[in-house]
């Protein structure tokens, strides 16, 4: 077996006095699609954050791509950062810059600071970003500036922004929370094709059936503990609605 | 209703509230045509034509600006900061100037917010609203009553508190009034219009529901519109005070009394150990009133409302005593044939001696030395934004942020006709030495601007860009200034619409422009000339703010 491509070992993180995650041990292999399912503060953010280094954890180890989070230096830290590349919820994008602003700020982990400044006045690998709004399909807003756009477009745009990183490994925290369900499929069809070439995507759901259908195994999460890891067929509809009962 | 930032309200009082936000569907196709940044590109090559232009006519450069000798007497006043005047004499005068300039503040507010709830509510849409359709299918409208009553609110805005209080000494004499009226009349008009806007965005549905129940106006709006807006109004209430403790001190430069008129004979007779007593008690009072409007702000509880409503009540209570304003004076029969001999002397208009020219000239000196103040001004604030930007994470950097907001209280809390003072100590007459006034003084309420929207950042952009691998510098490029540039540009903005109405005080001590023109014709007497220079500075103010506006539209 390679080497996976994320890797728990006993995991605990506290905020403040509140424990997020315990005790928790999770492996996905390369190329692998995770779903990362169950109720809100179960703690599927903190997973995510953990394999950005956003987040350290307090006990036990995390190791991605091969770094070891805990303790990586700066420069080891921004070396993994820049082959992760993360969809955010609320997008967290800039609004008052263009689009082809946004879609090149996935490339500032590989870019100097001077080239990255010299972009801003005159954009520079505008044909990468092209491409990469034309697999999203909005090539046609490579000029606007981002807070005109509508939501959807929007978030094709964070959705260029990681398809111009080429990232190793994609995370997405709740990608389709606020969408339609055919948006939410079309939204996963995306991230889906973003995470070939043999790239492992991490992503967190709300949605049990999405989760089940559109990757190759679910994690569920229930107050910072894992609560089962199977592939995707083995997943019944009970288990979801056990995942989200309301009480101990 | 809630906390709301300092930011929040001076966007009200300026109309940075999206109000308009119908325009941006139309105004897109436009912005695609020039582009986003080419729009701003525009701008920007503007203001730089504009800030050399005028960088020019002040003769940088051209001519001998500084004068050498005047070095030694600034920094003698400098050394005498840490040699305040301390005998008892001067401790009680400060003391007495220091309420005489609170009661001017807290009373002039006072006036205001009573003004302002009044005019606020005759202003406002919700009451002219008609409460049906006149006939079926037809839209409720508003009533030409509106109309009027903004356009009323509109102008005693335009003028600087200096003006009214130069015109008003002139009817009541040297009167305790003057001070408070001058600050009331144009504060006034401005909480008026921010208590209307307050009054139409506070939920028509509960007002609506009262009205269609059958409650008269009065009653719908005391019922369902002022208990939600009190907070805000009271909020508000003493962001002005803060604005009114500054006016307080220049209309007493102006000789209305208390610690502005202290300190141009402090001044006059170079004693600068009695001006850094009074600068000292300056600066603690408006600190003290900053500290309290920004905790009202942050955290207005219901309780901190209350406690600070009864606050206010105290300190009118004291002002009213400290100043024992004779109200009757107002309607009295001298000041009636004081006022009527006025605008006898006074109508028609004149223009100076030498014309047009001349009343052209300076009003491109006035122009010209709002650009260079806010040029200067916000370079500086800019700089110092991200620094005194609460929310440091380190110690030394909270350290150094407190030292900075230190820094920016002291230049604020100056009054700009002191700087004018201080800085034609070393730079010879002229639009530059105010310019320079008024910069370093806008440098300090524009520094306070620029790090509370710092503050108010949304950090997650940033975060997001760190997160994949971004650089500092690279992080704060793509995600930090973009944002803040609209921001800090439409408070640049706003600051130079309210620099070119200041201009009048730092011309009044001799720094150039229309404020110079109008302080040598008071000085002769000439009511006629005074007139027609007031009418030329609410001119240029309306041309400021109209560009001004159109700026800000198109950087948005």
């Amino acid at each position: 077996m390679t080497a996976a491509v994320v890797s728990l070992r006993g995991v605990g993180v506290v905020y403040g006095a509140h424990p997020a995650l315990d005790a928790v041990d999770l492996d996905v292999a390369p190329g692998q699609r995770v779903a990362l399912v169950g109720p809100s503060g179960a703690g599927k953010t903190t997973v995510l954050n953990l394999c950005t280094g956003t987040v350290a954890p307090a006990t036990g180890s995390v190791s991605v791509l091969g770094c070891d989070v805990g303790r990586a230096t700066a420069p080891e830290l921004r070396a993994l950062r820049r082959r992760v590349g993360t969809v955010y919820q609320q997008l967290h994008l800039v609004g008052p810059l263009r689009v082809v602003h946004n879609v090149n700020a996935g490339r500032l982990g590989s870019w100097s600071t001077s080239k990255s400044l010299r972009s801003l006045l005159r954009p520079v690998e505008v044909d990468t970003a092209r491409r990469a709004l034309e697999e999203v399909g909005i090539a046609d807003k490579l000029h606007e500036r981002t807070d005109r756009l509508s939501g959807g477009e929007q978030q094709r745009v964070a959705l260029a922004r990681v398809l111009v990183q080429q990232p190793d490994l994609i995370l997405a925290d709740e990608p389709v929370a606020s969408l339609d369900p055919a948006r939410a499929g079309e939204v996963m069809h995306l991230l889906g094709a973003a995470a070939e070439h043999g790239r492992t995507l991490l992503v967190s759901l709300h949605d049990f059936d999405l989760a089940r259908r559109r990757c190759d195994r679910v994690v569920g999460l229930r107050a910072g503990r894992v609560v089962f890891d199977l592939p995707a067929g083995d997943v019944t509809a009970d288990m979801g609605t056990e995942l989200y009962r309301i009480g101990t | 209703m809630g906390a709301r930032g300092l930011t929040d309200l001076t966007e009200r009082e300026v109309g940075l509230f999206p109000e308009d936000e119908h325009l941006v569907p139309l105004e897109t196709g436009r912005s695609r045509r020039l582009g986003g940044w080419s729009g701003r590109r525009a701008w920007l090559v503007a203001l730089v034509v504009a800030v050399t232009w005028a960088l020019w006519s002040a003769g940088v450069g051209r001519r001998e600006l500084v004068n050498p000798g005047g070095w030694t007497l600034l920094s003698r006043f400098w050394k005498a900061a840490v040699h305040p005047e301390l005998s008892g004499d001067f401790l009680r005068t400060t003391w007495s100037a220091t309420w005489t300039t609170i009661a001017f503040a807290v009373l002039g507010t006072a006036l205001s917010v009573v003004i302002g709830c009044i005019g606020g509510v005759l202003t406002s849409e919700t009451w002219w609203r008609r409460s049906r359709p006149r006939r079926a299918g037809a839209a409720a409208g508003v009533r030409p009553g509106w109309f009027v009553g903004r356009v009323l609110s509109g102008l005693p805005r335009g003028v600087h508190e200096a003006v009214w209080g130069l015109f008003l000494v002139n009817v009541l004499g040297r009167d305790p009034m003057v001070g408070v009226l001058a600050i009331a009349i144009p504060f006034g008009a401005i909480t008026a219009k921010v208590y209307a806007e307050l009054i139409d965005e506070s939920a028509q549905g509960p007002y609506d529901a009262l009205r269609a129940a059958g409650a008269g106006r009065l009653g719908a709006l005391a019922y369902a519109v002022f208990p939600r807006t009190l907070g805000d109004l009271v909020s508000y209430a003493f962001y002005r005070l803060e604005c009114s403790l500054r006016s307080a001190v220049i209309l007493g430069m102006i000789g209305a009394g208390g610690l502005g008129f202290q300190l141009s004979l402090s001044f006059q007779s170079l004693r600068y150990g009695e001006m850094w007593t009074l600068i000292y008690a300056l600066v603690a009072v408006s600190a003290a009133a900053d500290l309290w409007g920004a905790a009202l702000r942050r955290r207005g509880t219901p309780g901190l409302v209350r406690r600070s409503a009864v606050a206010g009540a105290v300190l009118v209570t004291a002002g009213v005593v400290h100043l024992g304003p004779d109200v009757g004076r107002l309607v009295s029969g001298r000041t009636r044939s004081l006022l009527a001999e006025f605008a006898r002397d006074a109508w028609p208009p004149s223009l100076p001696g030498g014309g047009w020219t001349e009343l052209g000239r300076q009003t491109l000196d006035t122009v010209q030395m709002s650009l260079l103040a806010i040029a200067l001004a916000s370079t500086l604030a800019i700089l110092v934004a991200f620094v005194a930007a609460r929310g440091g994470r380190t110690r030394p950097r909270r350290l150094v942020a407190a030292g900075a907001r230190l820094l920016l209280l002291v230049t604020r809390a100056i009054p700009p006709p002191v700087w004018a003072l201080l800085v034609l100590f070393v730079l010879f007459p002229g639009p530059l030495p105010g310019a320079v006034a008024l910069g370093i003084y806008n440098f300090g309420i524009l520094g306070r601007l620029t790090a509370e929207v710092v503050e108010n950042l949304d950090p997650r952009p940033e975060a997001a860009l760190r997160a994949l691998g971004a650089g500092g510098a690279q992080a704060f490029a793509y995600g930090v200034v973009p944002v803040a540039f609209a921001r800090f540009a439409a408070y640049s903005l706003y600051r130079w619409e309210v620099a070119v109405r200041e201009t009048v005080v730092v011309g009044v001590v001799g720094a150039g422009g229309l404020g110079r023109l109008l302080e040598q014709q008071r000085a002769a007497f000439d009511f006629n000339g005074m007139l027609g220079t007031v009418f030329a500075l609410i001119a240029v103010s309306l041309v400021v703010d109209g560009i001004s506006a159109w700026a800000r539209r198109s950087l948005r």
